[in-house]
Parts: C-alpha cells; structure tokens; sequence
C-alpha cells in the first residue's frame, strides 16, 4: 500500500514560487493499477517523483509498505557517460542482485546486444525505455512507477512490456502516467485526475477519461 | 515508515549502506578515471606531484635542512594534507546536481555523495603520502614515523574536520552561486592557517596563540611529532579538532537536511 498524506509540492526560483500540487490525499492499494491524467505541467511527473522519492514534498508525507521501483521515464535512473552494462552493473550492486543474471535478463528483453556497450547517452529513448524495463523487471518491484515511457517502444516491444509486465505479473501495483487512452482503458482500473495542483480519485476509468477529455 | 528501530532493522540498513557506497566508489573511479592506464591508481598522482614538486623548489630555495629537520620531508608532510582539503573541498561543489540521476534510487541519500567523493579523497592522499613517505625514506629525507600513533590520530583528525567542512560545502554551494564562487578563494585563503609552513613552537608566541584556534594547525602539529618525535616541539590540543568538527558536523547535517527538500532532479 502507498499512501500520500496531504501532499503539497511547490518549485521555487529566484523570486517566483509555483505550487504544483496541493494537498493531494491518495491511497493505492495493492494491485491496483492507477493512470494519471492530467495536462502537461499539470504535475503528473511530479508526483510520481514525490511517490517515487525522487524528489521530497514541500509538506505532506508519502509512506510505502511495498517496494516501489524508481520512476520509469525518459530522464533520470542512469549515468549518461556509463555504458548500458556499466549502469546494469551499477544497479544490480545497490539493489543487492545478482549482475550474472540481470545481465542475461537484459540482454535477452532490451536486444539491445553491442549497443549496452555503449554509453548510454548515446541511446534513443526508445532505447532507454528498453534499459529502464530490463532493469526494473530484473530487480522485481511489487510497485511499477511509468512515466509515459511505454509508449515510445516499437511494436515488439510493447508486446514484451505487455507480457512481462502485464501478463506475468499482472498481480502488480502500477501508477502510469499517460496521455494515451487507449492504455489507460487497457491497463488501468482507477484514475486520478490531475489540475490546477488539486487531485480527484476515479475508480471508474471511462468516466475518468470523458471528464479528462473536458479539460 | 515509522516502524520501530530494531536490531534487525538497524543491521539492514547497514548492509544497504554498505552495498551502496561500494557500488557508488566503483562508480566514481570509473567514471573520474576510466579503465585504461593506470587507472584508478590516478588517485594518488596528484597530490604526489604536487607535493613532489613543491617540495623540489622548496629544497633549492631553503637548502636541505631547517630547524634541524629536513626541509623535504617537512614540505612533504604538510602538502598531502592540505591537497585532502582543497580536493575535498572542490569536489563537494554542486555535487548534488552532479549526481542527480542517481536519486532515482531510494537508497542512495545526499550523504552519501559526499561520503564517497570524500573518501575517495583520503584514501588517494594516504596512498600519496605512503608512497612519497617510503621512497624518500629509502633515500634518508624523510623520517622514519617516531610515533606512528601520533601521526595516524593527527591525520584522522585533520581528515574528520574536512569531512565536516565538506557537510556545509556541499549543501550551501547549491543554495548560493555566490557561495560557489568564494570556495576556491576561501580555500586559497586557508593554506597559512592550515599549518602548512611552519611548525607552532617556530612562531612568536602571539601568533602561535593565535594559529592555535585552527584545528587543521592542531592535527598539523600531531602529525609532525608523530614524524620527527622529539626533534620538534609541538603545540596541540586534541580536543580542538573534535569540537569544531562536531559543531560544524552538526550545521552539515542541518543543512543537507534543508536542501535535500529543495532538489529537482531532471
């Protein structure tokens, strides 16, 4: 179970302050699988950091009672100048797994083959979502934060992500942001509605989406 | 997140610690210095020539020996410490920033960061200052230590108050651009108080009275006798360097506390 308590987040710079989320309240329990839905700006990445801590709230509190996998999305998660295994390597020391195996994992589910040679700032972000879910599906979350991002792979690809993720573990919690409605109808089974920095938890999805399709 | 603090839990959370500044010091020297030549071994080439060098232009300007010891060894003994700060210093700079990406990871803390860029460090400056130390023993211009003690407790001292120091650095040098910018000064600024060129019992007792407020001339002088043992007279106080490497521990923690609230991370 995630639970965000009164959560507020505002960025502050040089003399300006933007609140981006107020007082957001969210239960997820276990197994569910949440889209958020919001405009862009409307503080969709922001508040999978905040869950993801990433990034702390300004007030608020956010506690975890499962293991939650670090935000899934274009940015953030790797070292750039690393190689695609140096960064494998790298995660599989600080979450204490075995790299033999992450590294056949990913091998096998990325295809990314000479390429993890290579660093990764070198890689398309098509490439970086591979990495991101090779790494992650390696590590076993009971909780998957994905940020857009599995919408960028081919056509393959989203089949794998589709098995693994969610036919193999279909028991998974999961908090996706995404701006596709197809996905959130196929994926979703609650939605949380996200502007002007306020939340509103939907447990039926279609609705969700025609009062996002209002906004 | 408020279950209570057990045994068990403790144990874990060491064995996280652990596994994350390991994969982090990995991380860091491949990164700083890759995998070929020499590689990490580039640690301890700095301050080696730094002291090296200093110590050369040193021994031509002041002969070999002064105050009945060996000009060499003295600029030697003095150069590695104060290269641990300046180097300590400077890499805390925008180290939050630097390092954004791995926030993504929970069990990575800011602290952390700091802890590793910091040992790095110290362990680069102690493989400097052994291997200078050896080989210019074999050629008689350095001592062979007289009190090993001494010199190890002197060095650890010096070595926590830069860590301390380095618990403040890094946290305001991402609150304030101006900050950033006086760092290099103010460690510029630093070296006559660090104990570097002189020895205490050396200096006009004002002075000496003076310097001795600085806990870096206080290590500085541990270390010294530890070397040369009864060749020099020093001047310390053991507690000096615990006290301020306390207070400023504690305004380090505070700090970070405050900023790690106020990151974004791309």
């Amino acid at each position: 179970m995630i639970t965000c308590t009164n959560l507020c987040k505002s960025y502050s710079h040089g003399g300006g302050t933007k609140r981006v989320l107020t007082d957001v309240n969210l239960t997820v329990e276990r197994g569910d699988r949440l889209a958020l839905l919001g405009r862009n700006g409307a503080g969709k990445t922001t508040l999978i950091k905040l869950i993801g801590g990433v990034e702390m709230p300004t007030s608020g509190k956010v506690s975890r009672k499962m293991s939650v996998s670090w935000p899934l999305g274009f940015a953030g998660g790797f070292q750039g100048s690393l190689t695609g295994y140096d960064n494998a390597r790298f995660i599989a020391r600080i979450y204490g797994r075995n790299y033999k195996e992450m590294r056949d994992f990913i091998e096998d589910f990325t295809e990314l083959g000479g390429q993890l040679r290579m660093p990764v700032k070198t890689y398309s972000s098509g490439m970086r979502a591979r990495l991101a879910f090779g790494l992650s599906l390696a590590i076993e979350f009971d909780c998957y934060l994905i940020d857009e991002i599995i919408l960028v792979g081919d056509q393959n690809f989203q089949r794998k992500c589709h098995h693994e993720l969610f036919e193999k573990r279909n028991d998974r919690t999961m908090i996706l942001a995404s701006h596709s409605n197809e996905a959130v109808r196929e994926y979703c089974n609650k939605a949380l509605l996200l502007s002007n920095g306020r939340a509103d938890l939907q447990n039926d999805v279609n609705h969700a989406l025609s009062i996002y399709s209002q906004f | 997140m408020s279950a209570p603090i057990t045994w068990a839990r403790w144990r874990q959370g060491l064995r996280i610690q652990r596994r994350v500044i390991h994969a982090l010091m990995i991380r860091e020297l491949t990164t700083r210095y890759g995998r070929e030549n020499i590689g990490f071994l580039w640690i301890m080439v700095e301050p080696l020539l730094f002291a090296g060098l200093v110590a050369l232009i040193w021994r031509f300007m002041k002969g070999s020996e002064e105050h009945g010891i060996s000009v060499v060894a003295f600029v030697v003994s003095g150069y590695i410490p104060i290269t641990l700060f300046r180097h300590a210093v400077s890499r805390c700079v925008m180290l939050f920033q630097a390092n954004g990406s791995l926030m993504y990871h929970r069990q990575i803390k800011i602290l952390d960061f700091i802890f590793v860029r910091f040992l790095i460090e110290m362990i680069g400056a102690m493989m400097a200052y052994i291997f200078i130390g050896s080989i210019l023993a074999a050629f008689d211009l350095f001592p062979i230590p007289a009190n090993v003690g001494f010199l190890v407790s002197g060095w650890f001292l010096y070595s926590i108050f830069t860590l301390s120091l380095c618990l403040i650095i890094a946290p305001l040098s991402e609150m304030s651009e101006v900050l950033e910018k006086f760092i290099p000064v103010v460690t510029y600024i630093m070296i006559p108080f660090s104990g570097l060129f002189t020895m205490s019992s050396w200096l006009s007792p004002t002075l000496r009275e003076y310097l001795m407020w600085s806990p870096f001339v206080n290590a500085m002088e541990m270390m010294r006798y530890g070397l040369w043992g009864e060749r020099v007279d020093p001047y310390y106080d053991v507690m000096n360097p615990i006290y301020c490497s306390m207070v400023a521990a504690v305004i380090g923690l505070m700090l970070c506390r405050r900023i790690r609230k106020k990151i974004t991370v791309e």
